[in-house]
């Protein structure tokens, strides 16, 4: 569904992807994994349209969307969610989801049904009509993610929604996202938080100053002496 | 139809108007009252519901106005027809207004409208041979239909009642449509709407051309009633700044915010024109002062504009002393 | 090329003072991240103390000049505290909307207590001519030329020198650390904002004898300001020096080839070409603009 390839993203001097070259396929959950500052979210940035890469291409559902701008890409199924979430704040949680919906849906009302569904499938029914600005931090990343699904994407990528959230709001997060996966959404996850991914990811690339060291199942991925060096000075638990 | 109560009161008030009031000078207050209600409406097109301020809206209003002056005088072309060559000039302007705002943000893009404003006032007061330079443009008289010659107030105050409620429903179209929506995304968080699949850089210049378009409409007939076209005043920045005033204090959020800034602001400015004539002229100026300043309070505690920001403190107060 | 010498001298001339005018809006910009719409109307307000001051009692502007610096810095103070200290640091568009308030309210003030009729301050310098080889000048425009270089080389030593300078540039360069490092940035900005303010106060008094004052003589200066500004990189004191001199170059061959009638065009077209194409000027970082400095 998806192929990077020899993807190359320079800013001046700094090299922050170096020829990554990777597939994904459809029903895939993909897990990107590395150190601070290895590349994760630019590359991110790089398949939704963000940036431009210098060098390599990026090809979606056979489309070259190198290069095209994000909104395009969304509506070609691919949708990605932030990092720092982007809430629309002064908006009703409800219109959050509802804007979402209308890219794929031009109807307002069918849209406003739409989002009322994802909302509820997202758990975040009793809040459906406050402000996102109202949320804590745990409740904005599934609005973010909520508002992401309501695109209707074939691919889902979600830059650390796992970040900053308690062990309850993890747990739940976890299983959004494996649920999302079971009923057949394609999703690339970078997690920094290692127990998340290596229960959810079937497959697991890891990268570091921007190349890929290593990719392969989680069992495998936790051996690898080259990815233990990666992560040398920080601390994690390979669960 | 709860929702548009208050235009319903507003607008069928003024229709009725007519019915009960002879007085010439009263109509007139009307109808300005409904045309700096619609240019502000035009203005919170761009400003309220795109979030673009432009502080140059002038340019769409003078482009109008001088259309239809031009083509009248020069050509003897229908007034009507200037209206569209008007509104399709603004158009093309609002489009490069559009342009330069997806390259600016906040007060750089306001600095840029009113620079282009300022270029238009240039143009139109030095090229002697084509705009009759700085002396403006008289705009003759002529009794008829398709001249917009009308005789009786009441004409104007429908015409520009029939046009105050089309910019109401332009809005009220931006709020609860699909575009209002996602210009409402774009408003909120640009990055994060081009991320959700929204062309934000197309749909922000659409809002500026139908606001250019519609401003520029309001110019046309504003021409035609006042019956001069002075590149001094339609270019001016204080027209820009007016527009935008008329709405903020209104409230931009909504789509009677600016027609409640215009019913304030214009009325107090017609009452003090009459009322302060000979020595006490030169008080004129002095609400501006007052409104310069409140401008400066509500952008700050009550963003929402007067209407609905006084609504919420009687509110409060209500509630605190039910309490 | 017999024009060469008067143009060169026309330029530097009145670059002079715009560089006054726009090295105030640089430390104001530059330091508070606002852009202050009223910066011309401030500059009017010299134009016309310098006009009564010789009207009501036949001061000559040249001494006023040293009264207007303490008149407006206590002015500025004054603006400080009731207008602009609440809205450092809100939106985009709440500081667009105080400082236009600001202005509308003071053009009004001004039209309200002065009339909108066109003043000139005309002293006994005001229509010598000198002549250098081929070139003429105004006295007056040597003396605002020299008065304004004065007072522009006595802010940057202020900057570069002092104590308080430095502290200022620091704030300018990042308001967080500066915070961090125990600075007090409210009296940062009220010094920036009233050495700003008296900057082109005096500017507004030197140019009286030079430009007609009426209420709304401060809208052209004012944009003129900015394009000088963001030719010269947004807070950056000397890009504002030699924005200065481009933008006078700019406006005397302009007039000069196309006649005084359409110069103020070049430099507004100048203006929304420099923000479109070279938005931080020509010595800021590319695409500072859209990044929202």
């Amino acid at each position: 569904m998806l192929a990077l390839e020899a993807v190359t993203k320079r800013f001046g001097g700094l090299t922050a992807v170096r020829e990554l070259t990777l597939r994904v396929e459809a029903r895939d959950l993909l897990g990107i994994i590395g150190p601070n500052g290895a590349g994760k979210t630019t590359l991110f940035n790089v398949i939704a349209g963000t940036y431009r890469p210098e060098g390599g291409r990026v090809v979606f559902d056979g489309h070259d969307v190198t290069g095209r701008p994000p909104h395009a890409i969304c509506r070609l199924g691919l949708t990605r969610t932030f990092q720092l979430v982007k809430p629309f704040g002064n908006l009703s949680v409800l219109d959050n989801v509802m804007i979402g919906a209308l890219t794929p849906i031009r109807s307002v009302a069918e849209a406003r049904r739409e989002a009322e569904r994802v909302v509820e499938s997202c758990g975040l029914a009793d809040r459906a009509g406050m402000p996102a600005r109202s949320l804590p931090i745990g409740l904005r990343k599934r609005l973010e993610v909520a508002r992401a699904l309501a695109t209707r994407p074939r691919l889902l990528l979600l830059d650390e929604v796992m970040a900053g959230l308690n062990p309850t709001e993890l747990a739940a997060m976890v299983e959004l996202v494996r649920r999302l996966h079971a009923e057949g959404l394609t999703v690339i996850v970078i997690e920094h938080i290692m127990a998340a991914v290596m229960r959810l990811a079937q497959r697991i690339a890891v990268l570091h100053h921007g190349e890929k060291i290593a990719e392969g199942p989680p069992a495998q991925i936790a051996r690898d002496p080259k990815v233990v060096d990666a992560y040398l000075g920080e601390e994690f638990a390979l669960e | 139809m709860r929702r548009h109560a208050a235009a319903l009161v507003v607008f069928g008030a003024a229709a009725l108007a007519p019915l009960a009031v002879r007085d010439a000078y009263f109509l007139d207050s009307l109808v300005l009252i409904l045309m700096w209600g619609a240019l502000s409406a035009a203005w919170n097109v761009a400003g309220g519901y795109a979030g673009q301020v432009s502080l140059g809206h002038s340019s769409f209003f003078g482009l109008g106005a001088y259309a239809a002056a031009l083509l009248g005088t020069r050509w003897g072309i229908s007034p009507w027809i200037g209206l569209v060559v008007g509104a399709a000039l603004a158009t093309g302007a609002g489009l490069i207004i559009g342009y330069l705002s997806n390259r600016l943000r906040g007060p750089y893009f306001a600095l840029a409208t009113i620079a282009f404003s300022q270029v238009l006032l240039i143009v139109a007061s030095r090229w002697r041979g084509f705009t009759k330079g700085s002396e403006g443009i008289p705009v003759p008289f002529r009794p008829g239909f398709w001249s917009m010659g009308f005789t009786e107030k009441a004409a104007w105050l429908y015409l520009t009642l029939g046009v105050a409620l089309a910019v109401y429903l332009v809005q009220v179209y931006l709020e609860a449509s699909r575009m209002g929506y996602q210009l409402a995304g774009v408003r909120e968080d640009e990055d994060a709407a081009e991320a959700l699949g929204i062309a934000s850089r197309r749909l922000k210049v659409t809002a500026v051309a139908i606001s250019a378009a519609l401003t520029a409409i309001c110019g046309t007939f504003w021409a035609q009633y006042v019956g001069f076209v002075d590149p001094f005043y339609v270019f001016s920045v204080d027209l820009s700044v007016l527009f935008a005033l008329n709405a903020i204090i209104g409230g931009v959020g909504s789509a009677m915010g600016p027609f409640y800034g215009s019913i304030l602001i214009t009325s107090l400015d017609t009452f003090l024109r009459a009322k302060l004539s000979g020595v006490a002229a030169g008080l004129i100026g002095i609400h501006l002062i007052i409104y310069g300043c409140v401008l400066i309070v509500v952008v700050r505690f009550l963003p929402q504009g007067l209407a609905v920001g006084i609504g919420q403190l009687v509110a409060r107060k209500v509630r605190v002393a039910g309490a | 090329m017999a024009a060469l010498p008067q143009l060169l001298v026309s330029t530097i001339l009145l670059g002079g003072i715009y560089a006054l005018i726009a090295v105030g809006l640089t430390l104001i910009f530059g330091i508070m991240r606002v852009v202050n719409f009223a910066h011309g109307e401030f500059l009017m307000l010299g134009m016309y103390l310098a006009f009564w001051s010789f009207t009501l009692w036949k001061l000559d502007p040249y001494l006023v000049l040293f009264v207007s610096i303490p008149l407006f810095f206590s002015v500025g103070l004054v603006t400080y505290f009731l207008v602009m200290r609440g809205v450092i640091g809100a939106s985009h568009n709440v500081q667009i909307f105080t400082t236009v308030g600001l202005s509308t309210a003071l053009q009004n003030l001004a039209l309200v207590l002065w009339t909108a009729d066109y003043r000139i301050v005309r002293p006994w310098y005001g229509s010598v001519v000198v002549h250098v080889g081929q070139a003429a000048f105004n006295l007056a425009q040597i003396v605002a030329f020299a008065a304004a270089m004065g007072f522009t080389l006595g802010l940057f030593a202020f900057m570069k020198l002092t104590h308080a300078g430095r502290v200022m540039r620091a704030t300018a360069q990042d308001r967080e650390a500066a915070t961090l490092m125990g600075v007090d940035t409210d009296r940062v900005y009220r010094l920036a904002w009233s050495i700003g303010i008296a900057c082109v106060g005096v500017a507004g008094v030197l140019m009286s004898p030079l430009y007609s004052t009426y209420p709304t003589a401060g809208l052209q200066f004012v944009l003129l300001a900015y394009v000088v500004v963001v030719l010269g990189g947004l807070g950056d004191m000397a890009g504002a020096l030699l924005g200065s001199v481009i933008v006078a170059a700019v406006e005397v061959v302009g007039a000069y080839v196309f006649g005084t009638a359409w110069k103020e065009v070049f430099y507004f077209v100048l203006f929304i070409l420099v923000l479109v194409f070279r938005p931080a000027g020509l010595f800021g970082q590319r695409g500072a603009e859209t990044l929202g400095v």
